[in-house]
């Protein structure tokens, strides 16, 4: 419940704003830009910060790719290297192969020189 | 949603209100200007500020406040570090012929500004805005019981203030 005295202190009536500031006012606020996005907002204060940093990040990524290419082709000398491999094992067996046929062949039968001594072989190598 | 009319109808709507409250705040015409010009552009460059806000009114007096009581703090702390030169308090009241109503006018006015600053704003918004305790409360951030309490303190000293005055013209 308001008291007398409070309602007379109300009908002291404040003076009106000046009509001039209306104009003034509504063109300075609409003068000003429109809020950037948050995102902006929060990036804004250091952008060469943020610049460095993202140019970093591009670096590793550049690397992290560059990596990914060497380390495909150490894959492909891998398997060239297994076919080889397999080529050479081949080859091997078939040397083996040949070799076991080599050792098995039957030696020519020695001739009759070679089968007497030494010292007759020579004897008839002199006289005859 | 076009800004500029909605700054229009803001301004023809609230800016008398946020004028007096911010005036009687600060006494002081330039300061004031200032306030409501931060605030209006405050306005336009968010206009999310509004969205989802019912009480338009109660919520640039609060915005207004927090101005204010800023440039009130940035005003004391530029008087302790320099001679303040005297400064003419900007009239508060409309003018009037009648010069009883004027004596009490200057002299309200007077007693108004030896209130601190939370005081006189609880009694402008309950006075010259009408608000209830709880609407005072959230504008101010304060609780009611809070903003009750500073308006019977600010009232009390009103009417011990201007008791030969008021006496005068009952």
């Amino acid at each position: 419940m308001n008291s007398d005295f409070e309602e007379r202190l109300r009908r002291q009536s404040i003076r009106p704003i000046p009509t001039e500031w209306r104009k003034e006012i509504l063109r300075a606020a609409r003068a000003q830009p429109a809020a950037s996005p948050w995102w902006r907002e929060w990036l804004w204060p250091c952008p060469q910060a943020w610049a460095g940093l993202a140019a970093a990040w591009g670096i590793i990524l550049l690397l992290n790719v560059t990596a990914l290419e060497e380390k495909s082709a150490t894959g492909q000398v891998a398997s060239a290297s297994r076919q080889d491999f397999a080529f050479l094992r081949q080859e091997t067996e078939i040397i083996a192969r040949l070799s076991d046929f080599e050792e098995n062949r039957p030696s020519p039968a020695p001739s009759p020189a070679a089968l007497q001594p030494r010292s007759s072989r020579r004897v008839k190598q002199f006289i005859g | 949603m076009s800004s500029s009319v909605n700054l229009e109808r803001l301004y023809d709507e609230h800016a008398q209100a946020i004028f007096a409250f911010v005036l009687n705040l600060l006494r002081h015409e330039s300061d004031t200007r200032d306030v409501l010009q931060e605030l209006f552009i405050k306005v336009a460059r968010d206009a999310r500020l509004l969205e989802g806000v019912l009480d338009h009114r109660g919520f640039l007096l609060r915005l207004a406040h927090n101005q204010a009581i800023d440039l009130i703090r940035r005003r004391a702390a530029r008087d302790r570090n320099y001679e303040q030169l005297a400064e003419e308090k900007s009239a508060l009241f409309a003018t009037s012929e009648d010069p009883d109503q004027k004596a009490l006018a200057d002299s309200l006015a007077e007693a108004l500004d030896e209130l601190p600053p939370e005081q006189r704003a609880v009694v402008h918004l309950k006075l010259w805005e009408r608000l209830t305790f709880e609407q005072i409360a959230a504008t101010l951030d304060i609780s009611p019981n809070t903003a009750a309490s500073r308006y019977r303190y600010a009232i009390d000293k009103l009417r011990a203030r201007l008791r030969l005055l008021y006496d005068e013209f009952k």
